[in-house]
């Protein structure tokens, strides 16, 4: 690159950092992730080329008041314990009094990064996700332009779930890149779930992350329904960093329609720590899925399950890896994951795979995975009775996702979940 | 009333793993009307899971020759939830198992497909028509909320699939062996709901091995079926006759190339 480009540039994402009235210290990270992003690889997905997709097409920041605001579109939650932003404003934050006056803090990003800025520059992409992670951790940090900071202080127990609603604004053109931090310091414990969708028809990138840091013994229940619209180009990262004997369980639908890449892990950093993973995810139309859902075990006696099940429609394409990292020293580590793949028609691409990288003798790891047609036996028998052939499938399928839903323990997540992948369907089918 | 004619039907089955096709049944020929039981009888392998999966709609079954008509309506190209909704019924000699779909909804969902969108059936109408049918099954309530067939037992599947065969109430019932594997309690039961269908708008066709069955549901007509054909149609006499003699006799009067098992 020319230097009078790379200068002009800088000079850009300067300016509308200091417009947004950031402090120096956090321009400084975007300008340092700028820098060197061009430098990093893009994430690694095993079996999944998606080399022509431009996720880093549109390398800007700028500042805009969504258009949506006027209407009311549902984008309001009725939760006691909610945030929602439309595009990169935040419309509704709710956060009862009793916890404001333990210390939770639930806001947006930016007025985070002003208010809190010694949490923020602790948390904020230095443990659980940094820049020089790959290409696109360094592009969302340059040119983040939305997020949701949520902090929970010492042994402060949050029985309701809170909500959050990310609507992305795709009636202008302008990527969403929007940052999730959830940190819950020791002792705590706290439901988070999360819905992603699209408004508006151009095309557009998402790049999405959440990062959760858990400190030892906390607890956080993290789900999401993401429903990201037929026009955007989706990387969504999520990524845990569990301390000892603290747990990160994820209950996650891939519910986007159009080409998403899903990067997931917990790194169990702690003795004792511990996650449960379980994702769902449906391609259809000519839609290409790939995901990677990781558990790195570094502490004794860490336990990480993952559970992946997904249904690919039509022509579409999915890949699962399951990803087991096991660092030696973590004796005594558990580490079981399953996935499986239900197709649905004889022109669509799918594959599981488990990989585990063992560096550790005293473990207990396993594995299954499978890919396989959706079976006539059953669908025969079911339009023996009557039912469509389109019903029929639709039974099987939530039959074959049943493993996964029945295990999500939030009522009102499943209820949501299980919604959502009956609107995919029928619009797939 | 209704009518189920089989004229002629020849069927061919493919065997998609050797790429071969083989012709099963060679000119089937039979009536039933609402208001009566027919049963089928014959040796291992002659065709009798083939007429009813065909009559069904099963893809693997070929019609090459002859019909079949539905109130004298080819049914022969209409797939297989439609010709369920016309009022077919197949109680299947291997159910299939449907993990994460109850019973109860599954029911639900099946006598939803045969009524319109806007008369769907009530939950209250619904319990009350599972309930009376469960207590004459002798089915526990739990039954209903379990996945579909999934764990059952044998004895279990043949009773869930009469179940649904009374949930349904189709026009006609092609009962595949609801009798294997009951043991003697369970056929009483089963037979006990088959009976409770039999009026002038349920006609069933019944297959099975043993007259005894038929000691509980008394057929109007009894068919013997041999080498892809039916060879003898008769009265209930017919079965106790058959159960006397075997099928070695008929075999020889009619002069029929067919082998049994019991020859080789
Ligand atoms: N799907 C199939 N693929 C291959 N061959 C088949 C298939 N279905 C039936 N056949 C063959 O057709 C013949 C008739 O089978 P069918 O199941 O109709 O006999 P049946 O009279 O019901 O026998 P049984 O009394 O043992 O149940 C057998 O030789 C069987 O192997
Ligand atoms: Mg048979």
């Amino acid at each position: 690159m020319d230097l009078v480009k790379d200068q002009i540039e800088t000079d850009e994402l300067v300016n509308a950092a200091k417009l947004n009235g950031e402090p120096s210290w956090f321009v400084n990270m975007r300008l340092h992730a700028a820098k060197q992003m061009n430098d990093l690889k893009m994430p690694l997905v095993q079996r999944f080329d998606y080399r022509d997709w431009r996720y880093t097409a549109d390398a800007k920041l700028q500042w805009e008041t969504s258009s949506l605001l006027n209407e009311d579109m549902g984008q309001k939650s009725d939760s006691d314990i909610s945030i929602v932003q439309v595009g990169q404003t935040t419309v509704q934050v709710k956060l009862p009094a009793d916890l404001q006056q333990k210390g939770v803090i639930l806001t947006d990003i930016f007025s985070a990064i002003k208010n809190y800025p010694d949490l923020v520059q602790k948390y904020l992409m230095t443990k659980a996700i940094t820049a020089e992670d790959n290409r696109l951790a360094s592009y969302h940090l340059a040119y983040l332009n939305s997020g949701i900071f949520l902090y929970i202080p010492e042994n402060v127990v949050i029985k309701e779930p809170i909500e959050a609603k990310l609507v992305q604004d795709s009636t202008k053109t302008n990527p969403f890149i929007s940052h999730v931090l959830i940190v819950a310091e020791a002792g705590s414990e706290v439901a988070f779930t999360q819905h992603l969708t699209t408004q508006g028809e151009k095309q557009n990138e998402a790049n999405c992350m959440v990062e959760i840091l858990a400190a030892q013994d906390s607890q956080v229940k993290f789900s999401s329904v993401d429903e990201l619209g037929a026009n955007t180009l989706a990387y969504l990262e999520r990524r845990a960093y569990v301390e000892r004997n603290a747990t990160v369980d994820w209950a996650m639908g891939i519910l986007n329609e159009g080409n998403t890449i899903g990067d997931f892990n917990a790194n169990l950093i702690g003795d004792g720590a511990q996650t449960d993973a379980k994702v769902i995810a449906i391609s259809s139309h000519s839609q290409r899925l790939g995901i990677n859902t990781g558990v790195t075990n570094r502490g004794k006696h860490s336990v990480g399950n993952i559970l992946q099940r997904g249904v690919i429609l039509e022509k579409s394409e999915l890949v699962f890896n399951g990803i087991g990292n096991i660092i030696h020293g973590a004796s005594g580590a558990k580490a079981e994951q399953e996935n499986r793949i239900l197709m649905m028609s004889s022109e669509a691409h799918g594959n599981a795979n488990p990989i585990l990288l063992i560096d550790e003798n005293d473990v207990l790891a396993g594995h299954a995975a499978s890919v396989g047609q959706v079976d006539q036996q059953q669908l025969y028998y079911l339009m023996s009775r009557g039912i469509d052939c389109e019903t029929a499938e639709r039974l099987v399928i939530r039959g074959f996702l049943g493993a996964v839903l029945s295990a999500i323990p939030a009522k009102a997540v499943r209820q949501q979940l299980i919604g959502t992948i009956e609107r995919k369907l029928e619009n797939g089918q | 009333m209704a009518k189920l004619e089989v004229i002629d039907l020849h069927v061919e089955v493919t065997d998609e793993e050797k790429q071969t096709s083989k012709e099963i049944l060679k000119g089937v020929d039979l009536t039933m009307n609402t208001g009566e039981i027919h049963a089928i009888m014959g040796p291992n392998g002659t065709g009798k899971s083939t007429l009813s999966e065909t009559i069904m709609g099963r893809s693997a079954y070929h019609v090459t020759q002859g019909d079949i008509l539905l109130n004298g309506e080819s049914i022969v190209e209409m797939p297989v939830d439609e010709r369920a909704r016309k009022g077919l019924f197949l109680g299947m000699q291997y159910p299939a198992e449907i993990q994460g779909v109850t019973n109860a909804e599954f029911l639900r969902a099946a006598i939803n497909a045969r009524r319109p969108e806007d008369n769907q059936i009530s939950v209250m109408d619904f319990l009350k028509e599972l309930d009376k049918n469960l207590g004459i099954l002798d089915m526990s309530e739990s039954m209903t909320e379990r996945y579909l067939n999934e764990g059952f037992s044998g004895g279990e599947k043949k009773r869930n699939e009469i179940l649904q065969l009374m949930m349904i109430k189709p026009s006609f019932a092609l009962l595949d062996e609801i009798d294997s594997g009951l043991d003697i309690d369970a056929l009483q039961v089963v037979s006990k709901g088959v009976n409770s269908m039999r009026g002038d708008n349920f006609g069933s066709l019944i297959i099975t091995h043993y007259q005894r069955l038929l000691n509980y549901i008394v057929p109007d007509v009894v068919h013997v079926m041999m080498g892809g054909r039916i060879v003898k149609t008769g009265d209930a006499s017919l079965a106790k006759e058959l159960e006397k003699e075997g099928y070695a006799g008929l075999r020889d009067e009619y002069d029929l190339d067919v082998a049994l098992v019991d020859e080789n």
